[in-house]
């Protein structure tokens, strides 16, 4: 009963979106335009869904490396960020139980229109989570995106599908991204 | 001995043919065939008819041969069993309409009683009419006074009214009272009623035997009482109703508790009405009556209840005389009816809208109550169905344990025989709550060991908590989505690219603090053993390894190295009943116990089986009986003895390769779980299959990883590729 998970299987004609994300982020996780490429016939917004609920997965990872470090009373410059990883735990629990819930989203092969619309918020709140590891703790963000690039797809992701607003992307670490880059995060 | 036994046969197979190809003298044949002692018998046989018995006497004695004695005996076989599986077909379908006539028998009590309240709502409107006509035609004012406006609404009073009505009989003594003097007024002398009265006990007693009344007022005492004005085919309605119920459980045992309770309303109706024929007067008097709640009570001295029960219903049923026998044209009827003229227009349209209700009530109430379980959350609808019509026979009247049983029946499980022994174990589990929060498949489930909490853990690297007793389900068998009280983030997260990652879960008392460093590769499997305190893991580096999770830095206790020997264990547990000792499975199909104590391998089970070892995925110890459950590949189950080592019982168990199992905390049943995505409850006391579920999507072959059961409570959990946990009531 070993098999590992995602290799390519392909019971179907066609392997789910989630399979395919994933064989996509194994093979090479730097290539993020193969990732963020749809196959051909695939619906937009369940593509859309299945990226946000694996960038969702992988953030955890992001959000254990935090908690490490991340603690109420470690030295935040003003109390306003001081709940952040409660803020992160909060917005992963939340878009996990968004996103998997059958309410919004009942079927993994099409997406509601309203439920698509609530991705760009969930996107929204997922950045925040990126920005204040970026600003507070770039030691792990770092370290974190040099290994799966997360970052990376996750702008590029919002800016392919207008997700977000770039005015909103004020983390500067891609040249593309052009920013004001300044000061805090909202966290 | 054997020719004359031989000789039998093949004069049977002689008879039996004949009717097959019968044309010349059957019986003249047949008693030759008898008589001779050795007819050929094949071709007796296969010859047929008089054809085939002629040459028999004539030929002789002829030796018997074994293809004619073996054709006859697969004949007769094939026979049998033709005819069994035609009994059994029989059977069932008998048992299926035992089921559909109870159904339809308690529908139509149920509309029994609401016709009867709706005649009680009608019967009312009815003597609000006539005390207005009354009061309007003697100008007088009856006593009631004040309260006739109140009434005019007397149909949405209805149910109001049948309430009021059971609470004041002493009220009815006032109110017949009046009717008698009525009655008198009109002209009832007291000399019919005693005739009336006598008649009634008369029909009454013969109405108990339920047959056909021999009298014209045979509408009466069968039929509640209507309202003496409305005509009979109100009445004939109703008494349809009566009979179709009365024949319905005329084959049952509660013939006679039906009957009486037939009669227990008539009495009652009486009483509410007591006498409503149609006299104004004794409208009144009923108005009257209804309205005691509001009526200061009169000093009328209550005679005892019973008495005045039994004449009034005698009374009242004598009253329907008239309704049935109306053409006859007895005396009192006559008056009566042209009193009741003015009002016979309103009664009219009432009696046009029961009527109506009445044929409403009749689609609505008079079907048996059907399945109508929503699926739960998943797409599964039919499989749910079954566990939902399960649920539904097993609680009816009548134990339909065998029909209950034909639902689950599963063509292709060869040893899933359903038990018979529904007192032995007679709880079905239903979905109660999906957990839907991983993004990923769970591959391990734990139960909290006092509360109603389950903590899943999933190859998207999280370990979440649910509060499964929050989560109140707003109706029967819906499955709820139950948020997670409280999300682990795995210390390592499923690394991409690499093995996947198990993270099997044992629940501790305390939240888990340590990591217990080790293994050299991914951990398979867990156990916990809280009376030693003592935690066994096993891993994919060939070891199994025994911790002290309770100390403060814990460290590896023990180690038991198996590469060499068993090859990679895949899953330990504590045999419950000799808590030294753990038991490990293998994936090269072997079982193998180990003293803890002693710190070496004990024995080694026979779990490999007839066919060559295989995989063994998970392996139970009962709680009770020092009994080893291993799960394989091969889809089957193997139950071996701790003491000996020999298998005691083995048998195929799924479709696809068994995954996990779990016992349950008393060693009543045992869970399975398989890639073919089925869910089997099995009794531990004749390993047969007591219940299927169908639960979780395949995912990449793979279906059910983890399955479950409460410690204490009746909870079962099953964890599915398809990153949703199930919980089960």
């Amino acid at each position: 009963m070993v098999m590992a998970e995602g290799t390519a299987v392909l019971r179907q004609n066609r392997p789910g979106a989630k399979q395919y994300i994933q064989q996509n982020i194994r093979a090479d996780c730097s290539n993020i335009d193969k990732i963020l490429e749809p196959p051909e016939g695939q619906d937009e917004g369940v593509w859309n869904y299945e990226h946000l609920r694996q960038f969702c997965l992988e953030l955890d990872g992001l959000a254990v490396k935090l908690q490490s470090e991340c603690h109420p009373d470690t030295s935040h410059k003003t109390p306003k960020e001081c709940p952040a990883i409660d803020y992160t735990r909060h917005t992963l629990d939340g878009a996990a139980c968004f996103l998997n819930s059958s309410k919004y989203f009942p079927s993994r092969v099409s997406i509601k229109e309203s439920s698509v619309a609530k991705l760009g918020s969930v996107c929204r709140r997922i950045y925040r989570i990126f920005s204040h590891a970026y600003f507070y703790h770039w030691q792990i963000f770092d370290d974190y995106e040099n290994e799966i690039f997360l970052y990376h797809q996750f702008t590029k992701f919002v800016m392919k599908y207008n997700l977000m607003s770039k005015d909103n992307l004020i983390v500067p670490i891609l040249e593309e991204v052009q920013n004001s880059g300044s000061g805090e995060s909202e966290a | 001995m054997m020719e004359e036994r031989a000789a039998a046969a093949v004069a049977a197979a002689a008879s039996s043919c004949r009717p097959l190809g019968s044309g010349a003298g059957p019986g003249p044949t047949g008693a030759a065939l008898v008589s001779a002692p050795a007819p050929g018998p094949g071709p007796a046989a296969k010859g047929g008819g008089g054809g085939g018995g002629s040459p028999g006497p004539a030929a002789g004695p002829e030796p018997l041969s074994l293809p004619g004695i073996l054709h006859f005996i697969q004949h007769e076989w094939a026979r049998f069993e033709a005819e069994k599986a035609r009994w059994e077909a029989e059977r069932a379908e008998l048992q299926a309409q035992v089921a559909f006539l109870q159904g339809e028998r308690k529908g139509q009590e149920n509309l029994k009683t609401d016709l009867v309240r709706r005649i009680k709502m009608l019967e009312y409107a009815l003597k609000q009419e006539r005390a207005k006509y009354h009061k309007l035609k003697f100008g007088t004012d009856l006593n009631q006074g004040e309260k006739k406006p109140e009434l005019s609404e007397p149909v949405s009073n209805g149910p109001v009214e049948s309430v009021t009505l059971e609470n004041s009989p002493l009220v009815w003594k006032e109110g017949r009272q009046l009717l008698r003097q009525y009655l008198e007024e009109v002209g009832y002398t007291d000399t019919i009623l005693d005739m009336r009265s006598k008649r009634v006990r008369a029909l009454l007693g013969r109405s108990l035997e339920l047959n056909g009344a021999p009298e014209p007022s045979e509408g009466g005492p069968r039929a509640p009482p209507a309202p003496g004005g409305l005509s009979g085919g109100e009445s004939l309605l109703v008494k349809q109703i009566e009979e179709q119920i009365k024949r319905n459980a005329a084959g049952k045992d509660g013939r006679e508790r039906l009957g009486g309770s037939v009669l227990e309303q008539i009495p009652f109706l009486q009483h509410c009405e007591d006498d409503d024929s149609d006299e104004d007067d004794e409208l009144d008097g009923a108005q009257h009556r209804k309205q005691r709640v509001k009526l200061p009570s009169k000093a009328l001295a209550p005679e005892t209840e019973d008495e005045d029960e039994e004449d009034d219903s005698e009374d009242a049923i004598s009253e329907f005389d008239f309704l049935g026998s109306g053409e006859d044209g007895e005396g009192p009827p006559d008056p009566r009816r042209c009193a009741t003229e003015g009002a016979h227009h309103e009664l009219e349209s009432r009696r046009v809208k029961l009527q109506g209700i009445l044929a409403d009530l009749r689609d609505v109430d008079g079907l048996p109550p059907k399945v109508t379980g929503p699926p739960p959350g998943t797409p599964q609808p039919r499989p749910h169905e079954d566990v939902f019509i399960m649920d539904t026979i097993g609680g009816g009247e009548v134990s339909l344990g065998d029909l209950a049983d034909l639902t689950v029946t599963n063509d292709n499980d060869l040893s899933c025989d359903l038990s018979d022994s529904k007192d032995a174990f007679k709880k079905t589990w239903n979905p109660k709550f999906t957990l839907r929060s991983h993004y990923d498949g769970i591959r391990s489930l734990a139960f909290h060991h006092s509360q109603s909490a389950l903590l899943t853990a999933s190859e998207d690297g999280t370990l979440k908590l649910w509060n499964l007793q929050k989560a109140v389900t707003a109706k029967k068998n819906a499955a709820l989505d139950v948020e997670p009280i409280h999300a682990f983030r795995a210390s390592t997260p499923a690394p991409m690219g690499s093995q996947r990652l198990q993270v099997p879960v044992a629940l501790y008392p305390s939240v888990l603090s340590h990591v217990l460093e080790g293994h050299g590769d991914a951990v398979w499997g867990l156990a916990f053993s809280p009376a030693s305190q003592r935690l066994a893991s096993c891993s994919a580096d060939g070891s199994v390894r025994i911790w002290d999770p309770s100390s403060s830095s814990p460290t590896c206790l023990c180690t038991f190295s198996t590469a060499s020997d068993h090859g990679t264990p895949t899953s330990v547990a504590f045999t419950s009943t000799e808590p030294a000792h753990i038991v490990a499975s293998f994936r090269s199909g072997d079982t193998v116990l180990y003293d803890l104590e002693a710190g070496s391998a004990l024995l080694t089970l026979d779990s490999r089986g007839n066919s060559g070892p295989t995989q063994i995925n998970q392996v139970v110890s009962h709680p009770s009986q020092p009994l080893t459950i291993t799960a394989h590949d091969d889809r089957g189950i193997r139950f071996l003895d701790n003491r000996t080592g020999k298998s005691v019982h083995s048998m195929v168990a799924h479709l696809d390769a068994v995954t996990c199992l779990a016992v349950d905390p008393n060693g009543v049943f045992l869970m399975s779980g398989s890639h073919d995505c089925s869910l089997r409850l099995w009794s531990l006391d004749n390993k047969t299959c007591v219940q299927e579920i169908t639960a979780h999507r395949k995912k990449h072959e793979e279906a059910i990883h983890a399955v479950a059961c409460h410690p204490s409570k009746a909870l079962i959990a099953s964890a599915g590729a398809d990153a949703l946990a199930k919980v089960f009531v």
